[in-house]
């Protein structure tokens, strides 16, 4: 394993070279591809593209084992049991759709009772509602506290209404907060109930163990940990898939096909109906191994030091309201110039080349509690640079000049 | 308040907006100012009051939510708006689309290009991509009035 360098690390991404005024904040939405993933995939499109799965000829072949070897690298960097528990799909969004879907009528029926929190992406908020309504099963939603946490103790009330499901993000977009996970899967499963981890910010902060974990799911999008768009991970041990019945139906899925009726495939196929991002899967994979070899603790308190030295400087700026808390933070920071629109303080960082998002970050549940139109959200990532922090906090001052002049 | 009220207070506000703010605005030398000048432009429109603004007057696809009241002199062709946004830049360039299209007739108004018209007084590049696509959803609502 390499030690964590923060300026080899920041060499390794192409986008800075071609790009280098912007001070890129807005990580939590996508993050930036380092040069072996863009490479992996260039390679596979230029020498082995080929058709998984199908021909018999030797290329589809050779395109098969690197696709099912993305499969074994995902599958390690997880810690994953077994190689079938991993389902490739389009992001945790497909994820998610298809967890909601399959477990109706297998698992949920009419009267039964989902669990999710008030701190959700729409993503998990949105498949939920489609079916649950659809089944006549019953949504509830853990509230938050003061300082905008998922309250336990709401949670363990909640869950003696016993869910026959619980689904919660492991870090919020919006606030950066991490959950207490650990504890949050182990009391759900107490209570009986099926556990589903939205990791969409949460794989890329810490180091994720499927099995110490263990929940029953666990989703992310690829291109929110240095991989392509378009691939994400849909991880089950290989009961809970087994529940799923799958949302889409089609070729590779399949074992037997007349007219009448079909037999479905063998996990990890049953779940992946048609041709999948063969290359998508090579560059997420490529993304697995390049962190595997860099150090993640020094990665983690790399930024973590960052998020200290952009909280300090936001302390020495008047009229903010912060929303996120600097502990149990992942690198993300919301906030509000207080009386101001978000969109309006977006488009000003905007101007000095400061890229971050101000709205309200599919979560408008969240937002609509707290009576605001939305938050201000700077993201960081291990290539961001103190000077990078030094630039967003001059911006956001200039902007707040501006705005209340 | 009245729509009508809204309306004789939002044409001279418009007025003073093309004839003083708008060259004002191309003249600026650094983006300060011109966002300095674009904030104060949308704080001369007069605001909708909370209770006027109907949920069948908002604009979707904006990123801020932005409202419409729309008002059809038929005997002299004229169209007449009212506009505003809570966000200020946001309001800032709408009133400038605002000034350049009240009072015109339903086939002028037909024929207007909001992307041709900022070009003209550049604009554009002050524009980012999602201010933008506010901007058009505001701009297809008002010729939404076209009939
Ligand atoms: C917590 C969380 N869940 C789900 C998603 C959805 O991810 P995607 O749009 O890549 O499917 C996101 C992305 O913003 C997210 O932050």
């Amino acid at each position: 394993m390499h030690s964590f360098d923060p300026v080899n690390f920041r060499g390794q991404f192409a986008f800075f070279q071609h790009n280098p005024g912007w001070v890129y904040l807005d990580n939590a939405a996508t993050m930036h591809k380092p040069n072996v993933v863009v490479d992996a995939m260039a390679m596979f499109y230029q020498r082995h593209n080929s058709n998984v799965h199908r021909g018999a000829h030797t290329l589809s072949q050779h395109a098969t084992r690197a696709f099912e070897q993305a499969r074994d690298d995902i599958a390690a960097f997880i810690n994953a049991s077994a190689r079938e528990q991993i389902i490739f799909c389009s992001g945790a969004t497909a994820a998610l759709n298809q967890i909601a879907f399959g477990l109706m009528h297998t698992v949920l029926k009419a009267g039964d009772r989902v669990l999710i929190t008030a701190l959700e992406h729409h993503a998990n908020i949105v498949p939920w509602q489609i079916h649950c309504s659809k089944y006549g099963v019953i949504l509830d939603i853990v509230p938050l506290t003061a300082d905008y946490k998922v309250d336990q103790q709401a949670f363990t009330e909640l869950l003696a209404l016993k869910p026959k499901v619980v689904s919660f993000s492991h870090i919020s977009n919006v606030l950066g907060h991490i959950q207490p996970v650990t504890q949050m899967v182990s009391q759900a499963k107490a209570a009986g109930a099926l556990t589903v981890i939205d990791g969409a910010q949460g794989i890329v902060h810490d180091k994720v163990d499927v099995q110490s974990l263990d929940p029953d799911f666990y989703v992310w999008s690829g291109h929110k940990l240095y991989g392509p768009t378009g691939i994400g991970v849909l991880y089950g041990k290989t009961a809970a898939l087994e529940l799923l019945t799958p949302l889409f139906g089609g070729g590779e899925m399949i074992s037997e096909v007349n007219f009448s009726h079909s037999l479905f495939n063998i996990l990890p196929f049953r779940l992946e109906a048609g041709t999948p991002d063969i290359a998508g899967a090579i560059g997420l994979a490529a993304a697995c191994n390049w962190l595997q070899s860099i150090n993640n603790e020094q990665m983690k308190s790399y930024k973590s030091m960052l998020l200290k030295q952009f909280f300090a400087g936001l302390n020495k700026i008047d009229g903010l309201d912060i929303l996120s808390s600097p502990v149990h933070n992942a690198g993300i920071v919301a906030l509000n110039v207080q009386g101001e629109h978000p969109a309006d303080v977006a488009e000003l960082l905007n101007q000095q080349t400061v890229a971050v998002r101000g709205g309200q970050h599919c979560a408008m549940p969240f937002f609509s509690l707290l009576g605001l139109a939305g938050a201000v959200r700077f993201s960081f990532a291990p290539y961001n640079t103190e000077a990078d922090v030094a630039t967003s906090l001059h911006a956001l001052t200039q902007a707040v000049e501006i705005l209340t002049a | 308040m009245t729509l009508d009220q809204l309306l004789a207070d939002t044409k001279p506000a418009l007025s003073q907006i093309y004839a003083e703010d708008l060259p004002e605005l191309t003249q600026a030398k650094d983006w300060q100012s011109k966002y300095r000048i674009l904030m104060q432009l949308g704080r001369k429109l007069p605001p909708i009051p909370e209770k006027m603004k109907q949920p069948s007057l908002l604009v979707k696809g904006c990123e801020s939510r932005a409202w419409l009241m729309h008002y059809y002199n038929q005997h002299q062709d004229q169209h007449f708006f009212v506009l505003d946004s809570e966000a200020r830049i946001v309001k800032g360039l709408m009133a400038i689309m605002l000034s350049l299209v009240n009072g015109m007739s339903n086939t002028e108004l037909k024929k207007f290009e909001l992307a041709q018209a900022f070009d003209k007084l550049n604009l554009k590049p002050y524009l980012s991509q999602s201010r933008g696509s506010g901007l058009n959803a505001m701009m297809a609502r008002i010729k939404d009035c076209c009939h």
